[in-house]
């Protein structure tokens, strides 16, 4: 069986493709018998197909001679075309004839005609040309909106202005409108255009002075300069569709992606609106998106002279829109990255100045140091000096005439030690020493202070004092801080709210503080650790809260100690010291 | 006659002191440094000690909690050139902290205030 189809089969087909062309084709003999023809053929002649075949071509056109008189001595390969006005019964056809000659296997030679429109030719240049027109158009818009750097207010009028230009598109006006992300809407953004047909005609005669050249007049012209937009920048200020409005003619528009032509005859939802803001019945709307998402609309219309926005127009409206929405997102996004670039400029700026104050700040933090430790060191051997001169100056006779320089030496040395003790010594004062206090005033102070972090902790506080009238041997301020952490820490191990006793109980060589808490005590590897340095159960704790705590009761001769109560909950306690003079009198 | 120790690693300012105490009465004895003053605390059993803090080895804050582990009674006065020092709560248990000066007389008093009330309380 072959693997190939008969021959017989490919010539049936070739004979059908070619009779289903709507060109007008033949194939006719040497002697112009028609042997085959086309469906445009056929409509051409205005007979059938079955009813062609046979005939001459010399019966079919009058003026058949135009056909015959072929001049060419011999047929190129490609074969040739000429133009013809064909006489077919009462109606002359310009057509276009493509003439190709070929001979049979047995060396007998036959014509394949071709007629083609000549009208629909020319529309079909024309429309070429057009096209071309609009092309390299489109490339002058294209190099003023990316290569003119201009920024974003700049390219929303160049697109506007090549919108309505006559070296442009050609509309009579156009509105911007762009999505606002918070409001959620779209809104009317800028608009060109005149507002009645004076108005018109008189830029139109402005504009025969302004730059012939698209790119100049997209990247020169000045909008603001123009008070004749009034009128539509007032329209596009009204415009204003609800994105959510998802049926609405422009929403619509902008999420479809394709451009809109609205005509007398549309009915859909939010064109009432627009037309009213417009002031006309027809006009076309083109999406603005980019790869990321649409962005807004482009409006167009022909509201001063009345002409019709054909489909080249739309064609080009849309591959303008697809263009102006790249470009303003790209301004857009070369906007924002200036912008962060500046941020980030003066972000650096500051960075810089913070190290240099701090490394003035370091610099002067040594040179006091230095100071410091220097006129620290001074003082040991003033002490010396000034202290012999004085007793020199003791064991002096009154009439020793060395005794006046053993006097200068002792008022020279105070002068000296008077300075360093202004320099390093007056910031502190004696209070930082012990005092005799009252244990239960201190309390009654941190319960005070404490209030609001206990309201804040929903925790009762419960004051059990009872040593109203011992006293004792402290630094108050110390002994604060100490009730104040051990209070904080009850707080925080009773999350959902409890009750805090703070105890005073007088005795024997002291005053016994106590801090009881009803959270869930103190598990055995926290109380073996938590006078530890860094050791905390807290995240945000720095573990050194207890260890102060100790450390200064140490300080303060006593023992700080955690424990479980049988009841529940855990219990903080030390013991302060009795004044030594107390201790005496109660002797 | 009431002893006092002074300890100092300054030879100049022990002599100053020792010269001073002297002068009003009382019976001194110096150590150089934190170790021997703590030797000597225990060996010479002092009425009273002055105490300089920043010494070579041992400073005077460990020593004052040595002597206070030793006998809490004791009284100790720190005598530094570092006033600074009265921000660290370990000195807080000292019962006099003193700025040294070349004059003594506060030095005196205080030695004086303290070894009465020793006095009155045994």
């Amino acid at each position: 069986m072959s693997t190939r189809p008969t021959n017989a089969y490919l010539d049936a087909l070739a004979r059908q493709s070619l009779a289903a062309s709507n060109l007008a084709q033949f194939i006719v003999a040497a002697d112009w018998t028609v042997m085959l023809a086309s469906n445009g053929a056929a409509r051409l002649f205005r007979r059938s197909r079955e009813n062609l075949e046979g005939l001459l071509l010399t019966s079919l056109i009058d003026n058949f001679s135009a056909i015959a008189e072929c001049r060419a001595t011999g047929c190129p390969h490609e074969g040739c075309y000429r133009q013809l006005d064909l006489k077919i019964g009462a109606a002359t056809a310009a057509v276009e004839m493509h003439c190709e000659k070929y001979n049979d296997a047995a060396g007998v030679s036959f014509r394949k005609l071709t007629l083609h429109d000549a009208a629909a030719l020319a529309a079909r240049d024309a429309l070429r040309t057009a096209r071309l027109a609009k092309l390299s158009l489109l490339n002058q818009v294209s190099e003023a909106l990316y290569g003119a750097q201009l920024s974003l207010p700049q390219v929303l009028e160049s697109v506007l202005i090549a919108m309505t230009a006559g070296q442009g598109l050609r509309f009579n006006r156009a509105f911007l409108l762009l999505v606002d992300e918070r409001s959620r809407t779209l809104r009317g953004e800028i608009a060109i255009g005149p507002s009645s047909r004076e108005e018109a005609e008189r830029i139109w005669r402005d504009l025969a002075d302004q730059p012939n050249d698209l790119y100049e007049m997209m990247t020169s012209y000045d909008l603001s300069l123009r008070e004749t937009d009034v009128a539509v920048n007032d329209i596009v200020r009204r415009l204003k569709v609800d994105l959510a409005d998802e049926d609405h003619v422009l929403i619509q528009a902008m999420y479809s992606r394709r451009v809109v032509h609205v005509t007398e005859k549309d009915t859909s939802p939010g064109l009432a609106d627009v037309r009213r803001w417009l002031g006309v019945d027809r006009f076309a709307v083109a999406p603005l998106a980019t790869r990321r998402g649409a962005i807004g609309v482009l409006i167009a219309d022909n509201a001063i002279s009345g002409l019709e926005i054909t489909d080249l127009d739309l064609e080009f409206l849309q591959l303008f829109a697809n263009q102006s929405a790249n470009a303003i997102e790209s301004s857009r996004l070369t906007e924002e990255l200036a912008r962060k670039v500046l941020d980030l400029r003066k972000a650096q700026q500051k960075q810089k100045e913070d190290q240099q104050t701090l490394l003035r700040m370091e610099r002067l933090s040594v040179m006091g140091e230095t100071s410091a430790i220097v006129a620290h060191e001074l003082r040991n051997p003033l002490v010396a000096i000034g202290g012999f001169a004085r007793a020199l100056l003791r064991n002096l006779e009154q009439d020793d005439p060395n005794r006046q320089f053993a006097q200068i030496i002792t008022e020279e040395v105070s002068r000296l030690e008077r300075i360093i003790h202004d320099l390093l010594d007056f910031i502190r004062p004696q209070k930082m020493m012990r005092r005799v206090v009252s244990p239960d005033q201190i309390a009654v102070e941190v319960a005070r202070k404490m209030q609001p972090a206990l309201e804040r902790g929903a925790v009762e506080l419960v004051q059990d004092l009872q040593a109203s009238t011992a006293e004792v041997h402290c630094h108050p301020g110390e002994i604060q801080q100490v009730l104040q952490n051990l209070i904080l820490n009850a707080i925080q191990a009773q999350p959902e709210g409890g009750r805090i006793r703070l105890s005073s109980r007088s005795l024997e060589g002291g005053v016994l503080i106590q801090v009881a808490d009803h959270g869930p005590g103190l598990p055995k590897d926290v109380a073996e650790k938590m006078f530890s340095p860094f050791y905390t159960t807290k995240s945000a704790g720095s573990g050194l809260g207890l260890t102060i705590c100790a450390q200064i009761i140490k300080a303060h001769g006593g023992v700080l100690r955690g424990e479980n109560l049988a009841e529940g909950g855990a219990c903080f306690s030390f013991i302060l010291p009795r004044p030594k003079v107390e201790t005496e009198n109660g002797e | 006659m009431a002893k006092i120790l002074i300890v100092d690693d300054e030879p100049h300012l022990r002599l100053l002191y020792e010269t001073e105490l002297r002068r009003a009465g009382y019976q001194t004895m110096t150590a150089t440094n934190a170790e021997q003053g703590l030797e000597y605390v225990q060996t010479m059993q002092p009425d009273l000690v002055i105490l300089d803090i920043r010494m070579a080895g041992m400073d005077g804050i460990e020593a004052l909690q040595r002597i206070l582990d030793m006998d809490n009674t004791l009284p100790v006065i720190l005598n530094t050139a570092y006033s600074s020092y009265r921000e660290n709560y370990l000195t807080w248990s000292a019962d006099a902290y003193i700025t040294k000066s070349s004059d003594t007389n506060e030095l005196l008093a205080k030695v004086k205030e303290l070894l009465d009330a020793k006095m009155v309380e045994s």
